[in-house]
């Protein structure tokens, strides 16, 4: 089926501000979509403890950070599909690795993925995105995650595709009581990526965890919308986004931190670090606290700017180039994301990819 | 349109009943028309480019839609508001001509005495008019002019620089309630300070909305020359009516080069109001704005200074409080718009939910392409008082070029029970401890401010604090 | 008996702490508190103190008297107890020096006379060598840990409780800081009123006569003894002298 399709208000902030500034949520142009089945197995042999399962995902209504209208073209455009499961009280460390790679045989994926755990157990799912390179594609995906009492689900999704496609990520997840979400994202490529993640933190001592690493560079543009709806009691979310900016790159995040009331002693954390490398580029950035609970510790951090003149002059009075230095703090910057990747291959592809687009540059001003 | 969980206090509906069909012939016509307007515009004896500008700006009201965003304006009903009270009195430049039922409402709230204490000249607004205008001697001879605006449109020396400033800097066209503004606006201060005057005492105007169900829409334009200083003081309060008052004032300042002007404002309107105030700052290369703001009252507020910095190494600064408490849905930030390189901006606010009450901090901080070298810095605290009320964060920063030095820091919670139990071990009893802790919260905010307006502020946390601990 | 701790039972969230724990301060008495970290030696002193977090599930708190087990923390500070914290709370907006009158208002119930409380606590910052400017800074903001230290020593200076309890005041100070700390506290006593001191330190218990040393291990005393103690313990170390106990 041809598509000629754009996304409309997707990647809306749970309250909205001024219209203005344009940031109460985004437009994603899909353009001309041929959607069919993904052709080749991008799924690697199961760990032990690791089943495809056939029940139906546990909780269906799960909000997604994108938003029902992003999710819903996924599911009925589904080029891939899969659903993923471990049993109780096993904990599996090996990662279970999905490899899609857009080109002439699938130029377009739209991929729904569920995954959940059972009580007191753990799973690992990378999920990777790349292209054959100066190839247009498109990929949309929808992950579930769900996470049963006292379970673990730990989310990979590296995202290096070529500089023509169009990407975009919506995550949903639920977690019981005790229940882990740990998420990952690395948004490297694409012309227009957008990213959505809700997370709910249903009960007690549930907690998420999240770290992305993000580069723009030429005319990309990146757009997210992360939010932590805190319900059960102690409850903790961590957001933590990084990246840099060159070029006449894009940024926007809308980061939220949501404590509903009830939510006693939940703590909620987010923090953004943006590294700005040319006077083209534009970086937007709304960090919601909503509170109705009174006690709960929310705190929003965000700094960004230039690298700092006493950084770059320790760097420089060591024998580095002003240039050599600004690549070696961006590789710096993104190092402790890429290290957590639990996948040797895919943790070089994705430091390659950046060293790469830096290698070409002869100055960063 | 956003829902919040909202503990709002019902407006006595028998009253609008009865209204209804007083009214009823407004209602049809939705409340405004331009044949209210242009009766307005006689009673004013406005000059034709006023007349035309209030109708423009009405046609502009009835295209523009409410906001989608921000607290509810469901309680308020435009066909319902009495748009323009008229008090019986002219203006005087003496309290002792002003009438006593009038005089006896600013003598209770402190304005007379501290006339003649602390201020270089005070403006008195009763419902729609201008009551009471005066300005020191010493000020008027340094060129100082501070009058009532309807005054100075008519003062062929002043006409043309209001013609050129007025909704210059906020046209009719930003927002739906500014356009009302534009058209039924009635009374307000009009100030010009010449080239490198410094005004070493404060200006200061009191705004008392006293009407059931009026509605507020004063004008306030100052202009600064070159190298002036000024400090100004904004007063608004009202008694406690069951119909909703609407205050849509606007207030435009214009800071020149190397200029400073500190704004003040004491907001502590009572709890029926919609305050739907705009306030802006055009400031020039090397100049100033500093805005004090610490709002306690109505029932709903949209109040977000904004400047835009306009010449090279301008500056802003912010300083805000907010105190949301029973019915109380207080949306209040502040905007700035860095357009020219080295400006800095630093935006500092505080707020505490009590009581069912809702607290929004909403700011945006934009840098522009060409404004490189800028610094901005924000931080905003929210403290929460119990689990009933509710305190939002919405910053937005939106940064278009690489040579920029942003920070954004927000925090929310409650008051530490570690630090209860600390002061509470040197004797201070609960109550007490909070009310200690809370204030001296608020006390970064409390030191900008004119020692009066510190100890009103400050006796107003006392006194919302009294009801806070069970 | 000033103060007289009878079979105390202590839970910080469901977990016990103390565990029957006995004690009982005479007036003019010094009494040094040791234990090895996390034998509840801050539990006991907060429970004293009146923490809310430390849940008394038995036992009892008598204070010149009166039973104060269950009393708020302001009451216990009326009655004359005073705790030196080890890690002061920070207060921002609220100055050290009204805080002080307002804990003394407090305290005393009646008004203080501005002037001769200002001389007063000139007199008594000097002594302890902090500078005039520390009275208008806000509570222990920015202040370093030696400085929070002497904020305490002085609240306790111009309080001055008929039991002093200080929490590991002499902690993390440098060697002139605790020469100053202890002459402060040396200040402090006399025949009429009391010290309970925690402390991994001897420098502190120099210039003092000490009556009693008390080992609190496994949220209990298990060992009392007079001042040789305290040499005792730093040659041989806790295990051996619980092993002793035994």
């Amino acid at each position: 089926m041809t598509m000629n399709f754009a996304l409309k208000n997707v990647n809306a902030l749970p309250t909205p501000t001024w219209n203005r500034l344009g940031i109460n949520d985004t437009n994603l142009e899909v353009g001309d979509a041929v959607f069919a089945p993904y052709s080749s197995n991008p799924l690697s042999a199961l760990p032990d403890g690791v089943s495809v399962s056939p029940l139906p995902f546990p909780k269906a209504d799960t909000e997604t950070g994108m938003g029902r209208d992003a999710a819903d073209f996924v599911l009925a455009n589904r080029t891939y599909g899969l659903s993923l499961r471990t049993e109780a009280g096993i904990r599996v460390a090996e990662p279970v690795k999905l490899e899609f790679r857009l080109d002439g045989e699938n130029p377009a994926l739209a991929d729904a993925v569920d995954i959940s755990a059972e009580e007191n157990s753990e799973i690992t799912v990378v999920m990777s995105y790349r292209s054959d390179a100066g190839f247009t594609g498109f990929h949309g995906g929808l992950t579930r995650l769900y996470a049963e009492k006292g379970a673990v689900i730990h989310l990979v999704q590296v995202q290096l595709l070529g500089e023509t496609c169009t990407h975009f990520d919506n995550v949903g997840a639920f977690a019981e009581e005790g229940g882990t979400i740990d998420i990952i994202q690395t948004e490297i490529g694409g012309k227009a990526a957008a990213s959505g993640v809700k997370t709910r933190l249903d009960g007690e001592k549930s907690s998420l965890i999240m770290d992305t690493i993000y580069f723009g560079d030429g005319n990309r543009s990146v757009d997210m919308n992360y939010v932590a709806e805190h319900i059960g009691r102690k409850t903790k979310s961590e957001i933590h986004v990084t990246g840099a900016l060159l070029d006449e790159s894009e940024k926007t995040f809308r980061g939220t931190i949501d404590f509903v009331r009830g939510s006693k002693r939940a703590v909620g954390h987010e923090s953004e670090y943006n590294l700005l490398f040319s006077p083209k580029v534009r970086n937007r950035t709304a960090p919601l606290i909503l509170c109705a609970e009174d006690d709960v510790e929310g705190q929003h951090a965000a700094s960004t700017g230039k690298i700092g003149e006493n950084t770059l002059f320790y760097l420089m009075s060591r024998g580095l180039s002003e240039l050599e230095a600004k690549k070696l703090m961006i590789e710096a910057q993104f190092r402790p994301v890429t290290d957590r990747i639990p996948d040797e291959s895919l943790r070089s592809a994705v430091m390659e990819t950046v060293q790469g687009r830096l290698s070409g540059l002869e100055s960063m001003e | 349109m956003d829902k919040k969980k909202t503990a709002v206090q019902d407006i006595d509906r028998t009253v609008y009943d009865i209204k209804d069909k007083v009214d009823a012939s407004y209602q049809v016509e939705g409340g405004l028309t331009p044949k209210i307007v242009s009766e307005i515009s006689d009673q004013k004896d406005d000059p034709v480019w006023m007349r035309e500008f209030r109708q423009k700006s009405l046609a502009i009201y009835n295209k523009i839609p409410e906001p989608n965003w921000g607290p509810s304006l469901d309680g308020l009903d435009m066909s319902r508001i009495i748009t323009y009270i008229r008090p019986k009195t002219p203006m005087r430049g003496n309290w002792a001509q002003v009438p006593d039922d009038i005089k006896n409402t600013f003598e209770r709230l402190g304005i007379p005495e501290a006339e003649r204490k602390s201020l270089a000249g005070v403006g008195a607004q009763y419902d729609s008019e201008i009551v009471y205008h005066n300005v020191r001697e010493e000020v008027k001879r340094q060129g100082v002019v501070y009058t009532d605006m309807e005054s100075a449109i008519r003062d062929p020396k002043l006409a043309p620089m209001v013609r050129k400033h007025f909704m210059k800097l906020v046209p009719p066209t930003d927002h739906k309630f500014v356009a009302l503004h534009g058209a039924v606006w009635s009374g307000g201060s009009f100030v010009y300070v010449p080239p490198h005057v410094k005004v070493d005492i404060p200006l200061q105007s009191y705004f008392r909305l006293n009407a059931p169900g009026a509605g507020q829409f004063e004008h306030t334009l100052i202009i600064l020359g070159e190298g002036a200083d000024l400090h100004f003081i904004e007063g608004c309060s009202a008694p406690k009516y069951n119909v909703a008052n609407l205050h849509a004032g606007c207030v435009e300042l214009y800071v020149a080069k190397n200029a400073r002007l500190r704004y003040s404002t004491i907001e502590n309107w009572s709890k029926n109001m919609y305050n739907l105030n705009t306030k802006r700052a055009l400031v020039e290369e090397g100049g100033t704005v500093e805005w004090v703001s610490g709002s306690f009252g109505s029932h709903v507020s949209y109040l977000y200074p904004m400047s835009i910095l306009k010449g090279e190494n301008s500056r802003m600064e912010f300083t805000g409080i907010t105190f949301a408490g029973k019915g109380q849905n207080l949306d209040t930030g502040a905007k700035v718009v860095h357009a020219a390189p080295h400006t800095y901006s630093n935006i500092n606010t505080k707020s505490i939910s009590k009581d069912g009450g809702v607290c929004t901090y909403r700011s945006s901080v934009e840098i522009l392409p060409e404004a490189y070298g800028c610094r901005s810095n924000v931080n905003c605290e929210s403290l929460m008082l119990d689990d009933q009320s509710r305190s939002d964060t919405i910053p937005v920063m939106d940064i278009r070029n690489d040579d920029v030095d942003v920070g954004h820091e927000a925090k929310i919670g409650r008051i530490s029970d570690d630090a209860i139990f600390y002061l509470m071990s040197r004797g201070i009893s609960e109550a007490d401890a909070k009310a200690m802790i809370v204030t001296g919260f608020a006390e970064p905010i409390a030191k900008e401010l004119p020692v009066e307006y510190a100890v009103e502020m400050n006796n107003l946390i006392k006194l919302e604090m009294e009801g806070a601990i069970g | 008996m000033l103060l007289e701790v009878k079979n105390l039972k202590v839970s910080v969230d469901g977990t016990v702490i103390l565990n029957g724990l006995n004690l009982s301060v005479d007036r003019g008495e010094v009494h040094v508190l040791m234990g090895p970290n996390g034998a509840g030696k801050s539990t006991l002193v907060n429970t004293i103190m009146g923490h809310p977090q430390y849940k008394v599930e038995a036992g009892t708190i008598l204070f010149d008297g009166e039973d104060i087990t269950h009393a708020p923390a302001n009451e216990r500070a009326k009655a004359g107890l005073f705790l030196s914290f080890q890690n002061p709370e920070e207060v921002p907006g609220v100055t050290l020096e009204s805080f002080m009158r307002t804990s003394r208002v407090a305290v005393t119930g009646k008004p203080v006379k501005l002037f001769a409380y200002k001389k007063e606590l000139a007199e008594k910052m000097k002594a302890l060598d902090m500078d005039a400017e520390y009275a208008s800074r806000y509570l222990n903001v920015g202040f370093s840990g030696g400085e929070k230290k002497k904020s305490e020593i002085l609240q306790m200076l111009m309080e001055d409780p008929k039991l002093a309890i200080l929490d590991e005041t002499d902690s993390g100070l440098d060697v002139d800081a605790v020469r100053i700390v202890s002459k402060g506290v040396e200040n402090y006593k006399n025949r009429d009123n009391a010290l309970l001191i925690i402390t991994h330190n001897t420098k502190i218990l120099e210039a003092l006569t000490v009556d009693y040393v008390h080992v609190l291990m496994d949220g209990r005393i298990v060992r009392t003894g007079d001042g040789r103690l305290v040499d005792e313990i730093n040659r041989n170390g806790f295990q051996q002298i619980s092993a002793a106990a035994v």
